[in-house]
């Protein structure tokens, strides 16, 4: 750990973790681009910079993102991004009571215990994890990307088939260029673009973030900031005991819940708050502004964005949209996310822990004392903002290659996304499937060709046996509780 | 949104059929040895079966909830706007440069979702077509094309 700070405190370091956090809150406060643009976006400029850097300032924009935006939650009951969706019921009817500050304060506050709650569960868990995974073989990689894709589906919001059928797509997607055992060209037309695969870059920036502007396009509604005197950020002592033990939940639940594949931060958030409704002495004030509401959730969302790491950085597994992009930054920088990941590069691993206490301190004090210029940045009109972002995605995504051709892919894939979108299909199952495709297919294979075609070798292996079941259960479970609700409303009939 | 989600189900069913038509050449190999078009191939048949129940179960259900709204003409128009903006400006960015494209860009965004002043428009764009060169060309040392005016 001593060497992690080292790493962390070195000023270049707090530079790119001061400039990811703020980034990141800037993300969170802002509606219209979410974490994963503004991580995809960034993720063009880290090609130059030292691994640690980069996946320190990224990491920074991640949790950053998770405090901004339950600022946007409380004064304006916009969520700047959806892990604070939650937020909204009780954080902004709170500062319509004149509560304002003790709810940001207190969401500030949880954040910070909880994330750091977070960070020490990683930091034991993932080299745990580790250890355990080096006896995995091509048959359980394939059994674990299976499952994962599958459980994001299941997890989606809209239909299940629909989400299928986008990290189908997304598997397609990433199969265009060099077969990853035989080096044989697929799909690529016989254009350089194309022979290194599509690029993650355009592709993420194109789904999450063209699409999402040209979605603000077809409405432009002018939001008005609540207007209220904040004061008394630091919560008072009925607040604190209030708060006390939604917080120490939220925290546990969400790192546990960030761990599993899917939107962890947003699931975290929904499944905290309706646990606090349960077990509190008074659930029917829920919604009014009671202060539990508010600091639970925004507790496990922070603790969740932690949690999430650890699947990649000791499986070489990315569970969500968000950590995909974070495997494509570590291995630009030639870095292979996996169990020998702490083993290889310990002083990544451990900066990166230690960088996210610093950030996670840092956001405490960015976010009490310069909320006034937060909300001040929210006044910003849409019409200078849209813009804005827009260049800084052409400039970003120019700047990968000097290549014209990766502009073109981000604004078909920014107007399928938008497209796809409108029609209930979600981008991140597809992203996802992208970045495992090269994983799934070349496993698949090497088992295969390791049982010279039986495909027992995936069921005789416990660990492959219990993904394989999960994966069933997830698939078939849709289904039965179709037909249950049919035969339901046909004998009701 | 019934007529949107069938629309969705075929577009994919003819998107599956072009991908297996040009995975043709790919050869599949056995299961013993599979070969580089096994895994697509695999994917395309995956595809073709979703997007079949995705067809079926549209056809089947008798109300969908509509989920997002109607889009007002204007909102069409901005899109278009904007989508025709960036494109032209992938088209001319490297004939025209990069100040003089962020340029034009700005100006046309910025005119896209409502009408501001000119002298507005074109300060706004002027102020961010030379900060943002100063801050990729000079701080990220990000390489522009200079294009006509040869900066």
């Amino acid at each position: 750990m001593a060497v992690g700070f080292g790493v962390a405190l070195t000023p270049m370091n707090l530079l790119f973790c001061f400039l990811g956090s703020l980034v990141g809150t800037l993300v969170g406060v802002l509606p219209g681009l979410g974490p994963v643009g503004a991580v995809a976006f960034l993720l063009s400029l880290t090609f130059k910079m030292e691994p640690a850097s980069a996946i320190i300032m990224l990491a920074g924009i991640y949790y950053g993102a998770m405090y901004g935006g339950s600022t946007t939650s409380i004064l304006v009951n916009i969520p700047g991004e959806t892990a604070s969706v939650v937020t909204c019921l009780d954080g902004y009817r709170m500062a319509r009571q004149g509560r304002a500050g003790a709810a940001l304060g207190i969401s500030a506050f949880g954040s910070f215990i909880a994330g750091t709650f977070g960070v020490v569960g990683l930091m034991f868990l993932a080299p745990l994890l580790g250890r355990a995974a080096l006896s995995f073989g091509p048959a359980e990689y394939f059994a674990l990307t299976l499952a994962g894709l599958t459980l994001v589906s299941y997890l989606s919001q809209g239909s299940m088939i629909k989400a299928l059928i986008m990290a189908v797509l997304g598997l397609l997607a990433g199969t265009v260029g060099m077969d990853p055992i035989s080096g044989e060209e697929r799909f690529t037309y016989g254009t350089l673009t194309l022979r290194d695969g599509l690029g993650l870059v355009p592709v993420a920036m194109g789904l999450f973030g063209v699409a999402e502007i040209l979605e603000n396009l077809t409405v432009i509604a002018t939001q008005s900031v609540y207007q209220t005197k904040i004061q008394g950020l630091l919560p008072n002592r009925k607040d604190w005991r209030d708060s006390a033990w939604p917080i120490a939940r939220g925290s546990v639940l969400g790192f546990f819940l960030g761990i599993l594949p899917g939107p962890g931060p947003v699931i975290a958030s929904f499944v905290s708050y309706a646990m606090e409704k349960r077990l509190s002495r008074y659930p029917e004030k829920f919604g009014t502004g009671v202060i539990e509401g508010v600091a639970g959730p925004e507790a496990a969302n922070n603790s969740a964005t932690a949690g999430s790491f650890i699947p990649l950085l000791s499986l070489g597994i990315p569970t969500s949209a968000i950590m995909a992009l974070f495997m494509g930054a570590l291995m630009i920088h030639g870095i292979q996310p996996g169990p020998l990941f702490i083993a290889k590069y310990p002083e990544l691993f451990w900066g990166f822990i230690a960088s996210m206490y610093v950030g996670n301190a840092m956001l405490l004090v960015l976010n009490l004392p310069l909320i006034g210029i937060w909300v001040r940045l929210l006044k910003t009109p849409y019409v200078i903002l849209f813009p804005l972002i827009l260049l800084f995605c052409l400039i970003g995504v120019y700047s990968l290659n000097a290549n014209v051709a990766e502009i073109i892919i981000m604004l078909v894939f920014g107007m399928l996304g938008f497209i796809l979108r409108r029609v209930g299909f979600e981008g991140a199952p597809f992203i996802l499937a992208m970045v495992l495709g090269p994983i799934m297919e070349t496993s698949l294979r090497q088992s295969l060709l390791i049982s010279r075609g039986n495909f027992v070798i995936f069921i005789n292996r416990p660990i492959c046996a219990v993904l394989i079941v999960l994966t069933a259960a997830f698939l078939i479970w849709p289904i039965v509780k179709r037909k249950r609700k049919t035969n339901n409303s046909e004998s009701e009939n | 949104m019934k007529r949107a989600d069938l629309v969705a189900a075929i577009g994919l069913l003819v998107l599956a059929g072009f991908i297996l038509f040009e995975s043709r050449a790919l050869s599949f190999g056995t299961f013993r040895v599979p070969h580089t078009g096994f895994f697509p191939k695999i994917l395309v048949g995956l595809l073709l079966l979703l997007s079949l129940s995705c067809l079926v179960q549209t056809l089947h259900d008798k109300v969908i909830q509509s989920r997002a709204e109607k889009i007002q003409v204007e909102g069409w128009f901005r899109i278009g706007a904007t989508l025709a903006t960036l494109v032209g400006f992938a088209a001319v960015l490297e004939w025209l440069g990069f100040l003089l494209s962020t340029f034009l860009l700005m100006v046309l965004l910025l005119r896209a979702i409502e009408a501001p002043k000119w002298s507005k428009v074109i300060i706004v764009a002027l102020v961010t077509a030379f900060i943002s060169y100063g801050i990729f060309a000079w701080l990220l040392s990000v390489p522009l094309p200079a294009g006509v005016l040869g900066i």
